[in-house]
């Protein structure tokens, strides 16, 4: 499949972003982890304390304060139990804050993505981006962060507390060492890819039911049925085998790491034993030693299961990142535009290298004028309309508005400048409202309802209600209203230049030109730019640019193109007919 | 689901249990070995040694075998709850936009499988944790009654305290979720409408509505923890204080002669293993409700029927006569029609497809009578809401595999958009023909529902978002490529109407006129007005 994703951001980018959350929040992580801290230490008070009673038992002592003791081990116990409380929501309140922080920041990174990338990458792998991925490195900041943390401060106290209740203890454990390392070294060296291919596939099934779903009526109008079916059979295959990989090094790193926590157990007691057989430690700390062995699996556990964890989150985090990666395709420059002329000079652009769909386009319009281009489909007229509104940079030649180039603007600016509608349409959930905010949000009611007239809108705007949920889950729109809706968005953004692509296409051809005389009346003295398969759209326009294979081939107002008899001319001649 | 599952569920159960049940005896295993040590017994110290090495092997091994078992469910239910729902979205088709919304059914696939998948994963843990636990109470009670009996209560009893930590902790839960949920909905928004974002700028309004619902989920997130916590500090708390009973009873009974130091070795490490079973089984009340309530979501969709349904008679050719507007589509030659307003010519098509109610014929036999797949095998409607899929052109324009795709995208003036691609038909497209433009993609439309090649198409306005040039080429093949078949283009460019070998003009859902596109522009001034474009206002 030569379908293009987008793409992952490398290891050493999820290190350092990483580490740069780790250390944004000082106060908050240092508190969390002395609270751990605290509770793991309580927690070593439990087997000390029981060492001493068995060696007490054993040397046959009668004095024992046995109820002290306990007494000592629930006073521990209550202890640990209040501090892990605090710990567990200090270090999760963090973890909120920065996940929070995490998703915001991928959704602004979405938001900036460059619109030739949103589309050729497909919905799918953007939406599970934005669903799977968010979701698991939820859970890796929510959970195995903090408890890789927790096990390491827990895991380094046990540590430390088997050395000061006998130096000679920690030797048995130290044979566990060269297993664990090497089988997890060997598993994280394959793991990471294995994910990341899970993932991948993963992100397949769900673009193909969604593609099921969306276009359900379509599926069952042509019978496609069975070959949904079959796509999703493929994609479940494909997802499939990329479980099994990743659970084949599963199937060797769990019993490897499993015997990695026995043989310290074993060993401990087995070489402890000795060693107290041979009079060189004492029952106390053959005991304590021993529980502390055991209990040291559960750190180290959490630890080694948690990192897995991590490789799963961090494969996300590559993904989520990764948005940010594709190369911008606008550089601001210094450049502040001079005056509203929006003019192009010897354009070329390609969507595949060696490929210009634009030969050198040479085009001034006039500030304030209706330019209209019309041309055959697959001309290059909806490419150069982008170019005019700098949506995309031209290979070669120049964009300007000012004598500033385009997509040298920030994107601020470019917006307060030109704005493009096309036919692609979207109703936003939330408010009729909010969807026409979108071009103003400081707007009022007035303004919106202007806006809307504006588009012949009204009328069911009003009869909807400006506080109605449309959208996803609310009611439904056509083409044409979701239309109108785009242009009372424009009205209300009021830019100097309007490029509109088909901005009217899907509305009833009558409706449409009324709309498009009363859109005229609320953008007098604002150039536009339409692109139009209607000719009365050129008919009613200042000039008219005859866009054919990628050149303008004739340029002038309606009249003069059709005293001139060329192609425009046969054109109007055949559509009159 | 379970029961489909039967042989990995079983499996997984059985080696959950082995795998439990091993490291439940061995406490039991280091309380002899402290024995053996205290009697200075090295032999004795050894064989216990190579024992608890040997639990810790068959531990290992059961271990990863039962994590084998709990993918093979995890994967094969969510496998299985992605083909059910795949399945019923291709089953109730042109149903499902009426009655459900897309992220709704999308919501499946990202987290409804999840949970379904967890649920049956913490069937085989839990089962193992119930066993071990009961293993774990018969050898205490078998070596001391009344420490046994502590635990045995005691461990319930521990259950039953934290319990009611677990209802709100569920209904905190549940509220994140809900907010996840419409987080995730408001990013899938952003993301369906990007290029509409893209090309008006409201990045920002839409950047800070999501940062608002984002610190909305956060602050509900909190609210989790905070319960959380209180549970995790009760998981720590409670067994920890039944730890010292059992050690303090234990001493006491070790100082009295009735226990060994090995077996108060033992008991303190039972009490301490017990803590994670008991942890297995909250976790299981958790998951497991999450569970059914994901399943109930997936059998809400699975339960939904189409909304029409037919008989079971056989389509015969003839004409399509939709009684209430008068408007017949007959064999063998192009019918137009034209209507007043865009919204009575759909409701027209619509009725003529079968998508929904209508006194509608097709020879003379009611279409209602007719089996749904008969009808849509004879009847196509295709519309521009009409979804392009991803894959390879040519499969995606001949979706009944034996079409003639090439003079399809020549009847559909598409060839420049073929030749375009750089491995021409062969060019694997994306999803919803996104890298085509509006009037691409309706040619493609076109190119596909002529490649379908039914008995009776039904075009609407498949022209208008092209060119006039184009619309004028289309309109003349279009006719050569349906010779023989019927065809009914509702339109109302004239270029298309002037091709058509009868026209009807539709009004108040009757029809007002009919005839050729000539004699309706002299006979009817409403049929002039509709067509000519407004030119003569």
């Amino acid at each position: 499949m030569s379908r293009q994703i987008l793409p992952v951001a490398d290891k050493a980018q999820v290190r350092a972003y990483a580490r740069r959350l780790m250390v944004k929040y000082p106060k908050e992580l240092s508190a969390a982890l002395a609270l751990h801290g605290l509770a793991a230490l309580t927690g070593l008070a439990g087997p000390a304390l029981l060492g001493g009673l068995v060696q007490s038992v054993a040397d046959g002592a009668h004095d024992v304060r046995v109820d002290t003791i306990a007494l000592a081990i629930a006073g521990f116990v209550i202890a640990q139990g209040i501090l892990t409380r605090f710990a567990v929501y200090a270090s999760s309140r963090l973890g909120e804050k920065v996940l929070a922080e995490l998703r915001q920041e991928f959704v602004d990174r979405v938001l900036a993505l460059p619109l030739s990338t949103v589309e050729r990458a497909g919905s799918g792998d953007l939406i599970t981006r934005t669903s799977r991925d968010v979701d698991s490195l939820s859970r890796t900041v929510r959970h195995a962060v903090p408890e890789i943390l927790i096990a390491l401060v827990t895991g380094v106290f046990m540590i430390g507390a088997l050395v000061i209740v006998g130096p000679l203890m920690v030797l048995p454990s130290l044979l566990a060492v060269p297993l664990l390392w090497i089988s997890t070294r060997w598993y994280l060296n394959r793991s990471g890819p294995a994910y990341l291919r899970e993932g991948a596939a993963y992100a397949n099934l769900t673009e193909g039911l969604a593609q099921t779903v969306e276009g359900a009526r379509t599926v069952e109008a042509l019978g496609l049925a069975g070959r949904r079916r079959d796509r999703t059979d493929d994609d479940i295959r494909e997802s499939y085998a990329a479980e099994r990989y990743s659970l084949s090094l599963r199937t060797v790193w769990f019993p490897s790491v499993e015997m990695g926590y026995v043989i310290p157990v074993v060993a401990t007691l087995f070489l402890g034993g000795l060693f107290y057989l041979e009079g060189w430690v004492t029952l106390f700390q053959v005991t304590a030693g021993t529980l502390y062995i055991q209990q040291l699996v559960d750190p180290l556990d959490r630890l080694l299961s948690w990192i897995d964890e991590l490789q799963v989150g961090s494969a996300s985090m590559a993904r989520l990142l990764g948005v940010a990666n594709v190369p911008d395709d606008r550089v601001p420059s210094e450049a502040t535009p001079d005056g509203d002329a929006i003019r192009a000079e010897d354009v070329r652009y390609a969507y595949r290298e060696g490929h210009d769909v634009l030969h050198g386009i040479d085009l001034d319009v006039r500030p304030g004028e209706r330019l209209a281009m019309v041309g055959p489909s697959g001309a290059g007229k909806s490419t150069l309309g982008r170019l005019l509104a700098g949506i995309h940079g031209p290979r070669t030649g120049s964009v300007t508005v000012g004598g500033a180039s385009l997509v040298e603007l920030p994107l601020a600016e470019l917006r307060g400048q030109v704005a493009l509608v096309t036919q692609e349409h979207h109703v936003f959930k939330g408010t009729l409202r909010d969807n026409v905010l979108i071009g103003r949000p400081e707007a009022d009611d007035d303004a919106v309802k202007r806006a809307l007239e504006a588009v012949d809108a009204w009328e069911w705007a009003e009869k909807l209600g400006l506080d109605a949920e449309v959208g996803s889950g609310g009611t439904a729109l056509s083409p044409a209203q979701a239309q109108q809706l785009a242009l009372a968005r424009l009205v209300l953004a009021d830019p100097h230049t309007l490029v509109l692509d088909e901005a009217t296409s899907l509305i009833d051809p009558r409706q449409a030109r009324h709309l498009e005389r009363s859109l005229a009346a609320v953008l007098d003295g604002r150039t536009v730019i339409a692109i139009a398969h209607r000719l009365y759209t050129a008919h009613d326009a200042d000039r008219v640019a005859v866009v054919e294979d990628g050149r303008i081939s004739e340029l002038g107002s309606h009249e003069e193109l059709v005293m001139a008899g060329g192609p425009y001319a046969a054109l109007w001649e055949s559509w009159r007919r | 689901m379970a029961r489909d599952q039967g042989l990995p569920m079983w499996l997984g159960i059985t080696y959950a249990i082995l795998w439990w049940t091993t490291q439940a005896l061995i406490p039991a295993v280091i309380g002899f070995g402290v024995d053996a040590v205290i009697d200075k017994d090295a032999g004795e110290l050894a064989r216990w040694s190579a024992v608890l090495f040997g639990l810790g092997a068959v531990q290992a091994l059961t271990g990863v075998l039962r994590h084998r078992c709990a993918v093979y469910t995890w994967i094969s239910s969510a496998y299985t709850t992605v083909q059910l729902t795949s399945r019923q979205a291709t089953r109730l088709g042109a149903t499902l936009p009426k009655r459900l919304s897309t992220g709704e059914v999308v919501s499946v696939g990202n987290s409804d499988i999840a949970h379904i998948g967890n649920a049956m994963d913490i069937i085989l843990r839990g089962a193992g944790a119930l066993v071990a636990v009961v293993v774990v109470t018969v050898i205490m009670l078998s070596s001391s009654m009344p420490l046994g009996l502590l635990v045995l209560i005691g461990v319930p009893l521990m259950a039953l305290v934290i319990s009611p930590l677990l209802r709100p902790l569920h209904r905190r839960q549940h509220a994140h979720r809900d907010l996840q949920g419409d987080l995730a909905t408001r990013a899938g928004d952003i993301v369906a409408g990007l290029r509409v974002l893209r090309g008006i700028g409201g990045e920002q309004v839409f950047a800070d509505r999501y940062r608002a619902e984002s610190q909305r989920t956060r602050a509900a997130g909190v609210r989790v923890a905070s319960v959380e916590s209180l549970l995790e500090g009760a998981q720590v708390l409670l067994p920890g204080l039944l730890i010292a009973c059992v050690t303090w009873l234990g001493a006491r009974f070790a100082l009295a002669g009735d226990l060994s130091a090995g077996e108060l070795v033992s008991f303190y490490g039972y009490a301490v293993f017990l803590i994670a079973p008991l942890r297995t089984l909250t976790e299981a009340a958790d998951k497991l409700t999450k569970g059914v309530v994901a399943a109930k979501r997936v059998v809400r969709i699975l339960s939904l029927e189409p909304e029409i349904t037919g008989g079971d008679a056989q389509a015969r050719h003839g004409d399509l006569r939709d009684e209430e507007s008068g408007v017949v589509v007959r064999e063998g030659v192009v019918t137009a029609l034209a209507a007043a307003t865009p919204e009575e010519a759909s409701a027209i098509a619509d009725r003529l497809g079968r998508y929904s109610d209508g006194r509608v014929t097709l020879a003379g036999v009611p279409l209602a009578d007719l089996s749904v797949e008969a009808v849509r095998g004879h009847i196509l409607v295709a519309d521009n809401a009409a979804a392009l899929f991803a894959g390879p052109l040519r499969e995606e324009l001949d979706v009944r595999g034996h079409g003639d795709v090439e003079a399809a995208v020549y009847a559909a003036c598409a060839e420049d958009i073929v030749e375009a691609l750089p491995e021409g038909l062969d060019t694997h497209v994306a999803e919803a023909g996104r890298e085509f433009s509006g009037g691409q993609q309706q040619r493609l439309r076109l190119a596909r529902a002529l490649t379908a090649d039914p008995e009776i198409l039904i075009l609407v306005e498949p022209t208008s978002a092209v060119d006039a040039h184009t619309e004028a080429r289309i309109a003349e093949r279009l006719a050569k490529a349906r010779a023989g078949r019927a065809t009914l283009v509702v339109t109302t460019s004239p270029l298309v109407l002037d091709r058509a070998d009868h026209v009807f003009y539709v009004e108040d859902g009757r029809t007002a006129a009919e005839g050729t596109h000539r004699e309706l522009l002299t006979a009817s001034t409403a049929y002039r007005a509709t067509v000519t474009r407004g030119e003569d206002r």
